[in-house]
């Protein structure tokens, strides 16, 4: 059992090895520190970590207000509209045209209104994270089962119960990848953000980098990033997993049976 | 559901958008008039539209745009077979598997406008520049969704193709890509919204043409009327994006979408 | 009479060392050209684990299936089986006749216009005729499941697998189904092999019935139903011979399931 897990592994690292390899050779054709391979990426790294980590603060930290903002205003409004057929359904077109409306391109609006301060990055990341978040939620609440809705009636719970034992739960998956969707957004947006209104974060530290010519630093920046990405997609995953464990189960045996 | 009753439900959703439209032109119109926001900022729609109107006539608008659209359809399409591709190839081999879905993991979380510095170095401001950039973020919805719908197809497909001794490439080109079409569509039209995203942004950053370029800088020329205009525009191509997909998709897997209009 | 299937021997464990559990435990049993054959056990006997190996889907740990005389180690040309979910095993991309027509897929030598003929030709056998462009989805349960059979016809094979075909249609498409089934054997000479938990339905349908032991599972002993090959609802299920071969069938697997561990209850 144990040989064959490492033997599993192994394997499973060819891919990665090839294309580190393939990326190192391409840098030595090229050259030229414009066009740094892996291993000058990661002298970078072990160069600057101090210095990016202390910048990722920001964007995070950004980013998580942004996101907050989106959540805690969007998930309501949501269920509300879902409920209100008739406004849910005039209010549908207008989500819809939003949510083709990239996020950068309100970056001028919002400049106008809010400068460039924090308060500017956050209202464009509560931009991008609202439309995955209302749209998500207000689908799961419009598509609430008729059946759920008689089970409850023949229950004789009250309309908060039925919203409490009932609705909530039935539209939290949907919810969920709302969220998960949004999160993702808010981290893309907070580092698009601080290289349209240059003050601090980790986009302004990649934008010095590149005026100084140091692609190398760059790309460890970018590293940071992609790793911080994950185990922040990981952790929203795994959440996920175990308070929505019910329907990953279900949705399991439903693909066996 | 038939023919007649799906073309009225369109219909019906058409009328919608139209009404939801006109309700948002009115509200902003009331809101411009009403001098609440000072009019620099928040010109009317005749302001709107009088800029709309003279940055297409003036050939501005429609040379941007065409740039725009045409890398945003080019990098969809390059991403949407390469990421489809990677799926397969995954499908087919254990090893690539589990090699490269660590690798998706890292790449996928980067977002576009952290690459664009470092890709104007590495490799121009050509077309090759915006490719790299759209398909590097674009290219994930189709491969992840193809992944995991190749490895959903149902046992039982399976079996009738293993019991009519299909070969490899057949059970793939006849049960298995057939059968996930479906959620790879899904994946590709997310992936039309980002691809837009990315082509903006790069031209918003290392741009010297195309909408997002043109839109930074009517910004900082302060020319707000046809900052909104170019807004609009933008969302309107989010909007024949998803219309375009549409229509490949229902000649690809329209059974599914009727299949799933059908009422339970 | 020429036997189309000699299964010998048949074992199948999972697992291996002191982890595995052995599942069939040496099987061996014969069908004959045009008979109709009914495999039935109690509950978890492994039954869809006996029908794999024989469609050559999965590997024998040992004993061997010959089909034919050829031993079976891939799905072999001759065998079609009609699942027991048959709603999933149809394609909801290709219409009823396309469906049918991929069941022709390993006969060589045939011209598109040729399958679409045939495929109509067997849709009309199973009472389908006229539904071609329908697609799985816009068929009810019952019809899905005529399709598959169509499509197993289709494929002019030796022997017919059915895995437990009958189980998800209601009561009384399911007693039609029976007898389209039997009628379908009847007219096209086809050999069948019916795997099935219901005693009423092996012994209505069967010329010769097998019944399995619990796992690990062999063959406890074999019932000729010496009833003929006409059958009808009403007439057959009360039909002496009928009765007394289900009373002999249940009692065998009632005693199995009384001894069997509370684990293989479940």
């Amino acid at each position: 059992m144990k040989a064959g897990l490492g033997k599993g592994a192994a394997s499973g690292l060819i891919v990665p090895v090839a294309i580190l390899l393939a990326w190192q050779a391409l840098a030595w054709r090229a050259g030229t520190p414009l066009f740094p391979g892996p291993w000058q990426v990661a002298l970078s790294i072990w160069k600057l970590w101090p210095v990016i980590v202390g910048q990722i603060g920001y964007t995070l930290m950004r980013a998580f207000a942004g996101f907050v903002v989106a959540a805690v205003l969007m998930i309501p409004l949501g269920i509300l509209l879902g409920r209100l057929k008739t406004v849910g359904r005039l209010v549908e077109p207008m989500m819809d045209m939003l949510a083709t409306l990239p996020p950068p391109a309100v970056v001028p609006i919002v400049m106008l209104f809010a400068g460039t301060g924090d308060i500017a990055k956050i209202v464009i990341i509560a931009y991008a994270a609202a439309v995955p978040l209302i749209m998500n939620t207000y689908e799961a609440s419009k598509g609430l089962h008729v059946m759920a809705n008689q089970v409850a009636r023949s229950l004789r719970l009250t309309r908060l119960e039925t919203m409490l034992h009932i609705d909530l739960p039935a539209s939290l998956p949907m919810i969920a990848t709302g969220l998960r969707l949004a999160i993702a957004s808010a981290l893309l947006v907070s580092v698009t953000s601080e290289m349209l209104l240059a003050t601090n974060g980790i986009g302004v530290f990649i934008q010095r980098q590149q005026e100084n010519f140091q692609i190398a630093g760059g790309l460890a920046a970018i590293a940071f990033i992609s790793v911080i990405g994950l185990i922040i997609n990981n952790l929203v995953f795994q959440l996920e997993k175990r308070w929505l464990f019910w329907h990953y189960r279900s949705s399991e045996s439903h693909s066996d049976g | 559901m038939s023919a007649a009753s799906l073309t009225s439900f369109g219909a019906l959703h058409r009328l919608n958008a139209i009404v939801s439209f006109l309700l948002i032109a009115a509200a902003w119109q009331l809101v411009a008039v009403s001098g609440a926001v000072p009019a620099k900022y928040f010109p009317d729609i005749p302001a709107i539209a009088s800029a709309f109107w003279s940055m297409l006539t003036s050939g501005e608008l429609p040379g941007a745009e065409l740039r725009t659209l045409t890398r945003a359809l080019t990098g969809l399409a390059g991403a949407s077979i390469l990421g489809v591709g990677l799926a397969v190839l995954s499908d087919l081999s254990p090893v690539f598997r589990r090699g490269f879905a660590p690798v998706a993991a890292l790449i996928q979380p980067i977002p576009p406008a952290a690459l664009v510095p470092m890709a104007v170095f590495m490799l121009g401001l050509g077309p090759s520049l915006y490719a790299f950039i759209i398909i590097l973020v674009t290219v994930w919805p189709p491969y992840f969704n193809g992944v995991a719908a190749l490895a959903g197809v149902l046992g039982e497909q399976i079996r009738s193709g293993q019991m009519m001794a299909l070969g490899r490439w057949q059970m793939l080109w006849q049960i298995k890509l057939p059968a996930a079409l479906p959620e790879i569509f899904a994946g590709i039209r997310y992936a039309s919204t980002i691809s837009l995203i990315a082509v903006v942004v790069a031209e918003m950053l290392a741009g010297h043409d195309g909408l997002g370029f043109l839109l930074i800088r009517k910004a900082f020329a302060i020319r707000i009327p046809e900052v909104y205009a170019l807004m609009f525009v933008c969302a309107l191509n989010g909007i024949l994006m998803t219309a375009l997909i549409g229509l490949l998709r229902w000649q690809l897997t329209g059974w599914h979408m009727r299949m799933t209009e059908q009422p339970a | 009479m020429d036997i189309v299937l000699k299964v010998d021997g048949l074992t199948k464990s999972y697992g291996r060392g002191a982890d595995a559990v052995r599942v069939l435990g040496g099987i061996s049993f014969e069908v004959e050209q045009g008979e109709f054959v009914s495999v039935v056990g109690p509950s978890g006997c492994g039954k869809t684990t006996l029908l794999f190996a024989i469609a050559g889907l999965h590997s024998l740990t040992s004993g061997s299936v010959r089909l034919k005389g050829q031993p079976v180690t891939a799905p072999p040309k001759g065998v079609a089986v009609v699942f027991q979910d048959y709603s999933r095993s149809l394609f909801p991309w290709k219409n009823s006749r396309d469906n049918v027509a991929f069941g022709m897929a390993r006969i060589g030598g045939r011209s598109a216009a040729d399958k679409r003929a045939k495929a109509e030709a067997m849709l009309e056998a199973v009472g389908l005729g006229g539904f071609g462009d329908k697609y799985p989805w816009q068929l009810s349960g019952g019809m899905q499941q005529r399709v598959a059979i169509a499509r197993a016809l289709a494929s002019e094979s030796e022997l017919l697998l059915l895995d437990e075909p009958l189980a998800a249609v209601d009561a009384q498409t399911r007693s039609d189904m029976q007898d389209l089934l039997l009628d379908i054997a009847i007219r096209f000479r086809q050999t069948c092999l019916l795997v099935t938990h219901d005693v009423d339905e092996a012994v209505y349908m069967a010329d010769r019935v097998v019944v399995l032991t619990r796992r690990p599972t062999t063959v406890d002993h074999e019932i000729r139903i010496g009833l003929g090959k006409k059958r009808d609802q009403i007439a057959t299920r009360e039909n002496p011979v009928f009765l007394k071969a289900r009373h002999d069938v249940m009692t065998s697997i009632r005693n199995f399931r009384a001894g069997a561990p509370a684990n293989a209850l479940a």
